[in-house]
Formats: structure tokens, sequence, C-alpha cells
């Protein structure tokens, strides 16, 4: 069966991105569109085995995202990657204090980032 | 030296570079919410969520920039975005000034993104003083103004010897490793892909009691031993999640430790060389260095620049060649260079409603469906199956309508994308023409052929410039006219019957009809002896070279432009007309096709042709009496319709065809009009209504007086598509062509 993973990113640009280089990789793709949406794509749906999420959203953003996500006894210990930047370091401490597992700068390339997701993806 | 021109660095070494136009299309439709969020913001500098929302899409052009290799941009919006991020903090105010600086930065950021996208070079020049402006504004020392590298590297470097080593790790992670998703089993895969791991020793020693422990608490740490050609930095990757809060220690074992002095200095030497580089690799102009060396300040720097000569004003002191000659050469390069945007611009793409297209999927099953069930019926088909036969007629015409309608839906969006740039365009005029203007727009959702979008936000624009700067009075001479202060112009969109109409109104002081008519005597447009009513004295401003401002703005008044809106709008099938009343204000009406491929048509037959009359313009059809005929010298025929006198123009004698009737008692008289004008042609016989899709002649003969274009009829045959305005202006001149 092939892993699942979710992607939360408001830009639709950078979705198809990530959704591309994932899914070429032989992940089964979910998309949302910012914290808010993902939450309720998670309700009751499929399991995750990673979730790669950007930062700066609207209605609820990355942060806030993953302290939700880490309440949910099936995301308790499931991967989860920031999209930042590097001029966003302070982000990074408060993703890792929300419980994030990692980060991927951007700008990144297709292979950094599924380096990165196989360095946290339990096998 | 300065050099003006950098062209952008293309630098796609991935797979993402197809989602390249995905991306302009998003950073467009960010670019139009900070400006419109800017706008709003120096109505509401206080109002923290529309702040957010500014910051948000900038942000989000500068992440996805960098994906693509757009440094310029990723840099600059990172300013842009830096100043956004202290306003939403609070940390500085939003002035006017800031508004200001913020508002031309999105200008610059919007060349930065053409040029990204033309391949065009940038204007540098614009992008420093802001970026250094925007420095400025943050209230941050100069010296930041270096600008940082991005990496797109792999993880894993090799050592600079290439030989293989043994580094001894200890590793303490920390006590929530499990929390944030992380697995130790995980590190150890990694590790493994860089060597050979022997000697894994796991230290128990903190794992309290079972009754005590945590199952989500990592109380354990490990003792590795590692051979691996790879260097510190690549074994420091591995654990990149977890460094700042584990305690980490690598050793190297490796017996000679003198390599390993060589391999920690390279990278210092790195970074010193890293600050005289730009983002994209080239180095940094002169007077940047200088200043961040601290050799001379911004000020001076800045104005040593502003003294710097253009290479047109040099050749010209030397008496090489004159000013017009350079001037010229400049156009010439204007013109290249706006040719060469235009070119690339034009490959538009368009998103639709994914919807719709599951809704045209689904009509062009069913089409199939009556086409399989049609072509069955026809194999074995009996004369008493007919009415079978005219029931599937009946819903293949159906489905072909609803298929057409959907593909046209496609084409049609919304017009509030082309009135976006007013409010800031205004904004613009306003402070310029010092007068106080309100922009009201309504009727945004009003939905249009994209091409005919695409074409009317430039005559838009300038009937908007033309409000503003002449409709509109100075706020002392509103006040002294009992008008309020502040000026409105009210842009509408809507639908009339099949047509779009686009308003631009403003309550100035309307037009002037005797500065009108004096300028038309004396430029010969009209005589003394005319006697011209309103309705012919307004439209004297669409004449090419007429205008009676007083003094040229740099906002309007060269008398070019009017013209040019009415030939615009015309070429796309509308017309302009204009409404105005003294002190009250004037009105200025453009109506326009829905579509620019397809027109409601009555078919009418002269003679054995069929010619198609575009509906829109048909008042009515009538049999003529014979004493509601007149012939008046150097007016051609007329025809009395009820106290009306409509010239009456003989189209077989327009078209020299061989008609049935040549008596106009015996034959039709279709009442045409339009912008206003009415005239009478005379057919054989209305054949009926039908939906036609027009074929140009242009293109694919030569221009026919009278004819707007062809089209493919029912039976396969050609028919012309009348011209209405053409016809009127045959039946202006009194005569028949001779085609």
């Amino acid at each position: 069966m092939s892993k699942t993973a979710l992607i939360v990113d408001d830009s639709p640009t950078m979705r198809q991105m990530v959704a591309f280089t994932l899914t070429n990789a032989g992940f089964t793709v979910f998309e949302a569109e910012h914290g808010k949406d993902a939450v309720s794509k998670v309700a009751g749906g499929p399991k995750m085995d990673i979730v790669v999420t950007d930062l700066n959203m609207p209605e609820m953003d990355g942060i806030e995202l993953i302290k939700e996500l880490r309440k949910l006894s099936a995301f308790k210990f499931t991967p989860i990657l920031m999209l930042t930047t590097e001029s966003a370091l302070e982000k990074k401490q408060a993703g890792k204090e929300a419980g994030a597992t990692g980060w991927i700068m951007k700008p990144f390339n297709p292979d950094v980032l599924l380096k990165t997701i196989a360095k946290v993806l339990p096998a | 030296m300065h050099d003006g021109t950098r062209t952008p660095g293309f630098r796609m070494s991935n797979d993402f570079a197809q989602f390249q136009d995905a991306f302009f299309e998003e950073a467009g439709e960010h670019l139009a919410v900070v400006e419109e969020g800017l706008l709003e913001l120096e109505q509401h500098p206080e109002d923290v969520e529309l702040l957010n929302k500014i910051f948000r899409s900038a942000h989000s052009i500068k992440g996805t920039s960098g994906m693509f290799g757009f440094t310029d941009i990723a840099q600059f919006t990172h300013k842009l975005e830096t100043l956004l991020d202290l306003l939403r903090n609070g940390q500085r105010v939003v002035t006017p000034q800031v508004a200001d600086l913020l508002l031309r930065s999105t200008d610059c950021l919007k060349s930065l993104m053409e040029a990204a996208k033309s391949g065009s070079a940038i204007d540098a020049e614009t992008v420093q003083r802001l970026t250094s402006e925007l420095v400025v504004s943050q209230g941050v020392g100069l010296g930041v103004l270096g600008i940082e590298k991005t990496k797109v590297s792999g993880l894993n470097s090799v050592s600079p010897t290439g030989r293989s080593r043994v580094y001894s790790i200890s590793w303490s992670p920390p006590a929530w490793l499990l929390q944030r998703g992380l697995d130790p089993l995980q590190f150890f895969k990694e590790l493994h892909n860089l060597g050979t791991l022997s000697q894994v020793a796991m230290d128990t020693s903190k794992l309290p009691d079972l009754g005590a422990m945590d199952p989500e608490i990592c109380y354990l740490s490990w003792t590795i031993q590692l051979e691996t050609n790879k260097d510190r930095k690549a074994i420091e990757a591995v654990f990149e999640f977890v460094i700042e809060d584990s305690i980490l220690q690598i050793e190297d074992m490796t017996v000679s430790n003198s390599e390993s002095h060589v391999a920690k200095a390279s990278p210092q030497h790195d970074t010193q060389s890293r600050e005289v580089e730009t983002g994209d690799g080239l180095p940094k102009p002169l007077g940047e260095i200088l200043v961040e060396s601290g050799v001379v300040s911004r000020e001076t720097l800045d104005q040593a620049l502003a003294q710097q000569k253009k290479v047109g004003q040099i050749l010209v002191e030397q008496h090489v060649v004159t000013p017009q000659q350079v001037e010229q050469a400049l156009q010439k390069q204007r013109q290249q260079e706006s040719a060469a945007q235009s070119k690339k611009t034009d490959t538009a793409s368009i998103r639709v409603d994914t919807a719709k297209i599951d809704k045209l999927i689904n009509l062009v099953g069913e089409l199939v469906i009556t086409q399989s069930m049609l072509s069955d019926l026809g194999s074995r088909f009996e004369m008493q199956q007919l009415p079978v036969l005219l029931e599937r007629m009946v819903e293949l015409e159906r489905h072909t309508r609803e298929i057409q309608e959907r593909v046209m839906s496609i084409r049609m969006v919304p017009i509030g994308a082309a009135f976006a740039r007013f409010p800031r365009l205004v904004r613009d005029l306003s402070t310029k023409a010092g007068k106080k203007i309100q922009l009201v727009l309504s009727g945004e959702e009003t939905e249009l052929d994209k091409t005919v979008i695409e074409s009317i936000g430039d005559p838009l624009t300038h009937l908007v410039r033309n409000s503003a700067d002449h409709g509109l009075e100075t706020p002392e001479e509103r006040l002294d006219n009992n008008k309020p202060e502040v000026g409105t112009i009210r842009l509408n969109a809507f639908h009339e019957g099949g047509t779009i109409c686009i308003t631009v109104a403003d309550d100035g002081r309307g037009l002037n009809r005797d500065k009108i008519l004096a300028k038309a005597l004396t430029q010969g447009l009209i005589s003394e002896s005319d006697k011209p009513t309103d309705d012919q004295i307004w439209p004297l401003i669409f004449k090419p070279g007429f205008s009676t401002a007083e003094k040229v703005t740099d906002i309007s008044g060269r008398g070019v432009g009017m013209d040019v809106v009415k030939r615009n709008i015309e070429s796309l099938g509308g017309t302009v007309s204009i409404k105005t009343v003294k002190e009250k204000g004037t009105t200025f009406t453009l109506k326009l096709p829905l579509t620019l491929a397809i027109i409601d048509g009555m078919t009418v037959r002269i003679g054995r042709e069929a010619y198609i009359v575009p509906l829109l313009s048909i008042l009515e059809s009538i049999q003529p009496k014979r004493e509601a005929m007149k012939t008046v010298v150097g007016k051609g025929e007329l025809i009395n319709v009820r106290g009306t006198f409509l010239s009456m123009v003989r189209l077989y004698e327009v078209f020299n065809l061989q008609s049935e009737f040549t008596d106009p008692a015996k034959s039709i008289l279709l009442i045409l009009e339009t912008e206003g004008e009415r005239v009478a042609v005379m057919v054989d016989e209305i054949l009926g209504q039908q939906q036609v899709v027009i074929k140009s002649m242009e293109q694919n003969f030569h221009k026919v007086e009278g004819i707007a274009g062809a089209t493919i009829l029912g039976d396969g045959t050609v028919g012309f598509i009348l011209d209405v305005r053409g016809i009127l202006e045959i039946a202006r001149r009194g005569e028949a062509m001779a085609v």
C-alpha cells in the first residue's frame, strides 16, 4: 500500500509542486488550503504517513495546525514537516515547540524534499 | 560602474520549471491583493487583519518566487515583507509616506514580475533605490543591505580528502523526541546511509522504574562509531532537526589529525568571500561595496549616482549626435521593449472552474449518444420512423446549443479584474491633480469575454483619466458651485440585452458646448451654417487631434486618446456614446458585444443570396406603402416611417445582385439602428433567426464596405453579415456602391 501524505499550503502553486514530487515518488497525496481545511480533512479520513505544511496561512496557520494535529491520537507520532523560509528562523523554534518533526527551507528542489521526507519517515 | 540592466537568473535545475506559469498567475493575484490592501490600509491604518492579509500575500510571493530561482523578486519581496512585519507588529506605524513607499514597491515588484516573465531586463536602479528606501524605513542600519544567499544544496557532502574516516558519535536526544514524530531508528538508518556503523552502545542509565516510565518520553542515549568518507557536516545534517536540543559530540577518531584542520578551515574562507557576492553570484556594484565597507555613505553614493550621465547625454555633449536622434533611438528602444513584452504576455491561459468542464464533458457524452442513435436510425431508416428522427434532431439541436453556451461561458470572466486597477489610478490622479475624488465601482461581477476584457482596459483608463482631469473641478471650484467638495467617478457594468454596458460617469462640470463648437469651427470640422445639435456636437471630441483643454497636463489633454478610445471600442464591435449636463457631469457609455465570435442574426434573402443582419440592430420590419416613399436631391431615397423620414438603401444595388423585387412596395424593409441613427434596408424575404459564427473578411479576403464578415450557413453555403454602420455610411452618401 502506498504511503499517504497531507500537503497544507495556501499557495496552489506550492501545493502543486509538492504534490507533483510526492505523487511521482509513489505517495497518495491529500491537499488542504490552510490549517482549518487540513483539520477538517483529516477528521475521520485516512491516516497520514506524513504531513508537509506551510506556516503562513489564513484561517489557521501552520503552528496552530501542528498543535491541533498533535492533540489527535492518529497524529501523535506522525512526522510533520514545516515549509519555511530562511528568514523565518524564529518560526522554526515555535514550530518545534508545537511539535513539528522537522523543516524544509524554501527554496528547495524535489531532491531535497524527498531526502528530508526519507529522513523522518518510518520505514 | 552601475550597469543599469541585469537579466534575471534562470537557474532551473529542477522539475519545478513546469509550474512557472501557475506561479505567475498566482503571483499576479497576490500582487492584486497587496495593492488593493494597501489602498484600503491608507483609509484604515489600524486594521491589523488587513495587514496580515497583505503580509501573507507578500510572503507567498517571496516563498514561491525563490522556488523558481527568481532571486531578484524574492530578495525585493523580502525587504517589503520585513517592513510589513514591523507594521503588523506595531513596531512601525502606517504613515502616508510608508503607504506610498509600499505602493511604489508593489509597482516595482510588478515590473520585476513582468521582467521575469518575459526574460527582459529589470530596472536595477529603481529596484536598488526602493530597496534602500525600504531598509531605511525599517530603521535598521544600512549594513544589512547585503543579500542573503539562497541555498539549494544536497544534504550530503563528501569530505575534502575523499578518504574514509572514523567518527565517534555520542548522542543524547531530547526527552520529547518521540512526541515530535521522530524515531531514533530513523537516525541510525540515515547514519547507515553515510557509511558503516560499528559499536552501537545504548545508555539506559536514565531509564526510570517501569511504573514511573512515560512511554512517550525518550530516556535513552547512544554512542556510535561510524566509518564514512563524508565529512562532519554530513553527520550533523542527519541530526539537523534535533541538533539544538540534543547533546551531540562528534569526534574524529582517524589517526592522522592534520587533515581535519583543513576541513575546518575551508568553510570559513567560504563565508569571507561570500560577503562581496550578490545572491545570483554576480559581483556587487562598486558603490554597494564602498557603502558596506563604510568608505562612503549611502547619501554620497546616491548623489554620485544621480550625477552619472546616460550614454545619450554624453554623446550629445560631444556633438556626435543631436538630441532628436537620441530621442528617436530611445523611442525605438521603448517600442522594441514593449513589443517584446506584449509578445511574451500574449500566450495567455485561462483558469476554468472544474465544474464547468465536468458539465461540458457530460454534455459531450450525451451528444455522442444522440449521434449514435441517429446513425443507427439512418442505417435502417423507414418512412414511418420520421417522428422518431425529428425527435432525435430536436435533441441534437438542444445538446449542440447547450455545448455552445457552455464553451462560451468558459471564456466569460467577471469584469472586476479590469476594474481592479482603477482605485489605485484614481488615488494617484487625485494626488497629482490636487482634486478630491472618490471612485464608486459597481457591477464587478458582470461577465464578459476574456478578450474583450483585456482590450477595454486601456480605453477605460483613458476615460477615467479624462474624467479626473477635465470632468471634475478643483475642491474650491466645487464648493463655489454648491457641490460637495469630493468629486465622484462611477464605473458601472451591466447586461443590456445581448450587450454589455460599461459606464464611466463623473459629477463634474460637464462638456462645454461653446468651447467644443469654437474648436470645431477653427479646425473646420463643421461650418457655422450647419447649426449642429447637441447630439452632433458631443461626438466631435472623438475626432483625432481634438482637445479643448486650456493647458496640457501630464494626465491628459494632448488631444490624442479620445479618438483612440472610440477606435478601440469600435474594433471590438462596440459603440461609445456621451451624455452630458452642464454643471452636473458627463457619462460615457460603452456598449460591447458579449463575445466576439458569435452573433444572433436574422437571415434575409436578396435574390438568390442569403445575408445575415445582426439581430441587435433590427428595430422592425415593414411593408411600405408607395406614397410613403420620396426622393430628395442629394439625400437619395427616403421613406416615411410614422412621420420620420429615413434613408432607404436598396441592398441589391449596393451588392450588385439580381433581386426578386425592385419595387419597395412589394419587398420588405428592415429598419436598422446603430449609434442612435436609423436606416431602412430593402430585402426580398426574411428567412429566419439563427446564431452565426463570424469569420473575418479581412483575414480570408479583404475588407468589403457594408459587410462585417462571413459565415457558413446551414446548407453549407457562405452568407455575408451586414455591417450596419457601413450601410449607414452608404446611405449618408446617398449613392450605391459599385462592387
